[in-house]
């Protein structure tokens, strides 16, 4: 361990000695605390917290990013273009250890500068906090500046109530003579039971049952042995998240609609009414009555909907219930976390392509995977539409379909793998305040730097290893 | 092959590096073979010998290094470093290596630098101290351990790479052009060195196209040329001429010199005679030189010398400095033997080694091989004092005193010169000079007329005939 520390504690002298660390240092000062003391907000807690958390943090990500590609890519092929490594490898030290060495090296400059960073960004969101109305200040507290655990309703089997529905067509349709075409009539009744399932009709009621979760009932626990260290959650006043459409397409922009909710545990005393007015097509929050779930930590919610429009709500965000869990400290440093994983894994993807390459090509090969990453997006809707190269508009098929059987696997397996890393969305969740669990820390570890590095880190070690170090050398 | 080195007494049989078949051939990126830079190579270098690469640039030397090392890879071939491959980690900690250039950490200083390469080896904080402080000192460095690499002079960066190849106290020491960019004080104290790691028992190997630096030192020699091995021997058997014999002696009285003179003349045909005062070379003088300024001179910003060799290096505590090492097999008997000695005074007692005696005059007719005399009669000289010139078969410093031609590789031994002429301003210095009070007068260099032999015995006979 002590030949990697020393490898490591290179990288950190070259960093510093380079002036590398330091100009990084002003930047980042620059981008996440100076520029944004210009930044204009709509002088609400939400709208500060997620212009201020949502540029900082970004900024961090991209500013970072690229340079632990550069320095990545620099420490190592640098190393052996200039044949320092000739020196450095024929002492008892494996490559293995260098490469480890050199990693740790990177992600530890980096844990300094995002922690220093991060400090900055906390400061200044204390610091423009303060400058809030009273109002927005409360809101701040109880909703943003908090860890928020969420939970959502409990989804219908979707699968199980088409194919009840299905087959009980399919009966009848048979017992009339008519043979159905299934994969239509699969498709109709999909629809139709989404429509039942996510809509309200006028006049009509839904219920929406919240499984709080594993947490919430432990420190339900831990509140009746008395535990000091347990986040209180009785007598916490929980936050619910709506967002409805209305059936009406002639609606006004901006129209609201009475809503009526009913909270409590069923069949029991400890029920209470609440009416809302609230517009369609955004979200909207509104407080419960503290302790209105049941001994398990089950909510039940009941919607009536009083207008004379169908009102619908999305079966991801409809409808999802908060409670505080943690602080937002915590939550901001378990956020940085996550970004530092990130980038651990460039680390990891700059070092395996200087393990082959040259520095230039080597930088070049990373921030282009970096680049290919961060267009997921393009990934996406090609799987979804079904084909890369659009469809004939006359014969509503695919234009290259050969094509598209061989390419859309590859892309559907990338995009797999670039969700093991995107599924994590720090950024979002604190601007939002949303809880960002040690769990999903240690999730975002494993995928993110024990599987993606790992993989990036075999494959550079593999490399690095087979490498003849004196074949590449330029300044002799 | 005999070993009658002064510094082979550590050396044993025991093989640290048996290369066998060794062949590289360097392609480019289709695959195609681009170049065979080392062919079929095969040679073994033993414990404690100071083993020698010689070749011209781009012969193959350094390549075959780089493969010692496992920085490149064989096409061909296999490569033991103490029994095992050159990858394996745990042997590397027994191995030092200064590469062709400085291919050091620029941002790093001398204490920096050599406090890093130690962690490389797991040395203890107070080991890594006390060889950093010992190596600065012994390269000259200590005054300026905390200038950063990069602002160094191509010496002063040799120094410092030569001190980052010894901080493990290597067994096996592979040196690629050591004294590449040094001045000739660094020169002389980096052969120094060599001597004192060998005669711990130490191995080197000296890669090198500088020839005067690989005579100097080496038991063995290899020379490549085109990636393959042109000859291989120990320097003995390749440099001794068995046709001739020198005997080097204080200044003689002139009846001496006469008697001298008659006997070899009774064996001997007179043209085959030649007789001189042996010079000291240019690499001495300088040192001398030097070495009188220096003791006057001031501060240097530069790198010092003159400096003890470190300590763990030396392997005790009471070692000569880095500059004189304990067995000069390279220098000048007449010269300094360091900084610090006397520049020409001849030492004076002398002793000869009786059985190397016995086998020059067995030898006498040149038809009969000479042959080489007992490795266990070496320590019956006094190393340190002899003057007697073929100390392992050949003079101590060759390059300036050999009167033989060079020989080319696919020469025979080369018969001695007909033509033996006698310097009439020589002959005269030689006789003038009886008195050993009397400093020897180094001859002019321009003086190249010479005299017949027979004119020059009437010449001496006058002279030797004249009433003092």
């Amino acid at each position: 361990m002590n030949r990697i520390l020393t490898i490591t504690g290179l990288t950190w002298k070259a960093a510093f000695r380079y002036r590398l660390f330091w100009v990084l240092a002003v930047l980042l000062a620059t981008s996440v605390v100076a520029f944004p003391l210009l930044l204009k907000d709509d002088g609400t807690a939400r709208g500060l917290t997620q212009i201020l958390l949502t540029y900082t943090l970004s900024a961090i990500t991209g500013l970072l990013g690229f340079s632990t590609l550069w320095l990545s890519c620099g420490t190592l092929a640098r190393d052996i273009e200039e044949c320092q490594m000739q020196v450095v490898s024929v002492k008892p030290i494996g490559r293995w250890q260098i490469w480890l060495g050199k990693w740790i090296g990177v992600v530890s400059l980096n844990a300094a500068l995002v922690g220093l960073s991060g400090a900055g960004v906390y400061a200044l969101l204390q610091f423009r906090a303060d400058t809030l109305p009273p109002a927005q200040q409360t809101i701040l507290k109880k909703e943003i500046f908090v860890a928020r655990a969420s939970a959502k309703p409990t989804p219908p089997n979707m699968e199980l109530l088409v194919a009840a529905v299905l087959q009980k067509r399919i009966k009848q349709l048979s017992g009339a003579g008519t043979l159905p075409n299934e994969a239509l009539l699969r498709k109709q009744i999909t629809q139709m039971v989404l429509a039942e399932n996510l809509s309200v009709k006028p006049g009509s009621f839904k219920r929406f049952v919240v499984e709080l979760g594993a947490n919430f009932v432990k420190s339900l626990n831990r509140e009746s042995l008395n535990r000091d260290n347990a986040v209180r959650v009785r007598g916490q006043t929980l936050q619910v998240r709506v967002k409805f459409r209305s059936s009406d397409p002639l609606a006004a922009e901006g129209a609201v609609y009475q809503t009526l909710w009913q909270v409590g545990v069923p069949e029991s005393g400890n029920i209470k009414r609440l009416e809302k007015l609230l517009p369609a097509e955004s979200f909207q929050e509104f407080e419960l009555p503290p302790d209105m779930f049941d001994s398990e930590g089950r909510l039940t919610l009941d919607f009536y909907n009083a207008n004379d429009v169908a009102l619908w709500f999305g079966q991801d965000d409809g409808l999802e219930v908060f409670y505080t869990e943690s602080t937002f400290g915590m939550n901001f440093i378990r956020g940085l976390g996550i970004i530092l994983c990130w980038l651990a894994l460039l680390a990891s993807i700059g070092l395996a392509a200087s393990s082959w390459l040259s520095f230039p090509v080597a930088a070049f090969a990373s921030i282009t995977v970096l680049v290919m990453g961060l267009c997921s997006g393009i990934l996406s809707s090609a799987i979804e539409q079904g084909t890369i190269f659009g469809l004939d508009h006359e014969t509503n098929q695919p234009v290259q379909p050969a094509f598209d059987s061989v390419i859309l696997p590859i892309f559907k397996s990338a995009l797999a793998v670039i969700n093991l890393v995107k599924d994590f969305s720090p950024i979002d969740s604190l601007s939002t305040g949303r809880s960002i669990t040690w769990g999903e820390l240690g999730l975002a570890f494993a995928q993110i730097v024990l599987l993606m590095g790992g993989i990036f880190a075999a494959a550079g070690i593999a490399l690095f290893s087979r490498r003849e170090l004196a074949a590449a050398q330029v300044n002799s | 092959m005999t070993d009658t080195h002064p510094q082979t007494a550590a050396k044993s049989s025991e093989v640290i590096i048996a290369v066998r078949g060794l062949t590289k051939v360097f392609k480019d990126f289709w695959g195609r073979p681009k170049a065979r830079a080392v062919d079929n190579v095969d040679f073994e270098v033993r414990r404690g010998e100071v083993f020698g690469l010689l070749g011209p640039n781009g012969s193959g030397k350094s390549t075959t290094v780089k493969m010692l090392l496992g920085l490149l890879y064989p096409t061909r071939g296999h490569i033991e470093v103490f029994g095992h491959s050159p990858r394996h980690v745990a042997t590397k900690a027994r191995i030092g290596y200064l590469p062709e250039e400085s291919y050091l950490y620029r941002f790093l200083d001398c204490h920096e630098t050599l406090d890093f390469f130690g962690n490389l080896f797991d040395l203890s904080p107070s080991e890594r101290k006390s060889r950093n402080e010992q190596l600065l000192e012994m390269v000259g460095l200590s005054q300026i351990r905390t200038r950063v690499v990069g602002e160094f002079s191509k010496g002063m960066q040799r120094r410092i790479g030569l001190a980052q190849a010894l901080i493990n106290d290597p067994d096996l020491v592979i040196l690629d052009e050591p004294t590449s960019g040094l001045d000739p004080i660094g020169c002389r104290e980096v052969k120094d060195l060599i001597v004192t790691l060998a005669k711990r028992g130490k191995t080197v190997i000296l890669s090198s196209h500088l020839l005067a630096d690989v005579e100097d030192v080496c038991d063995h020699v290899v020379i490549y040329y085109g990636g393959k091995i042109q000859a291989d021997g120990s320097l003995n058997d390749l440099l001794t001429n068995h046709d001739a014999i020198r005997i080097t002696s204080p200044p003689l009285r002139a009846e001496t010199m006469q008697k001298v003179l008659e006997t070899i003349r009774q064996d001997v045909a007179a043209d085959k005679v030649e007789i001189d005062n042996p010079r000291q070379n240019l690499e001495s003088y300088f040192l001398d030189v030097v070495r009188k300024a220096r003791e006057n001179a001031a501060e240097t910003s530069g790198a010092t010398s003159g400096n003890r060799v470190a300590a763990y290096l030396r392997g005790d505590s009471d070692a000569p400095s880095w500059g004189r090492p304990p067995v000069c097999r390279f220098q000048e008997p007449l010269a300094p033997r360091s900084l610090t000695d006397s520049p020409s005074a001849p030492e004076p007692i002398q002793k000869v080694d009786q059985a190397k005696l016995q086998s020059l005059v067995r030898n006498t007719d040149p038809s009969v091989p000479v042959a080489p005399p007992p490795a266990t009669t070496a320590p019956a000289v006094d190393l340190t004092k002899a003057n007697v010139a073929p100390m392992w078969g050949r003079p101590p410093v060759c390059r300036y005193q050999e009167p033989l031609a060079p020989r080319s590789l696919t020469d025979s031994p080369p018969a001695p010169d007909p033509v033996q002429k006698l310097d009439q301003s020589k002959l005269q210095a030689l006789v003038r000079n009886t008195d050993p009070s009397v400093p020897v007068a180094p001859p002019p260099a321009s003086t190249a007329p010479t005299v017949n032999l027979n004119k020059a015995n009437e010449k001496l006979a006058s002279l030797l005939n004249k009433p003092k």
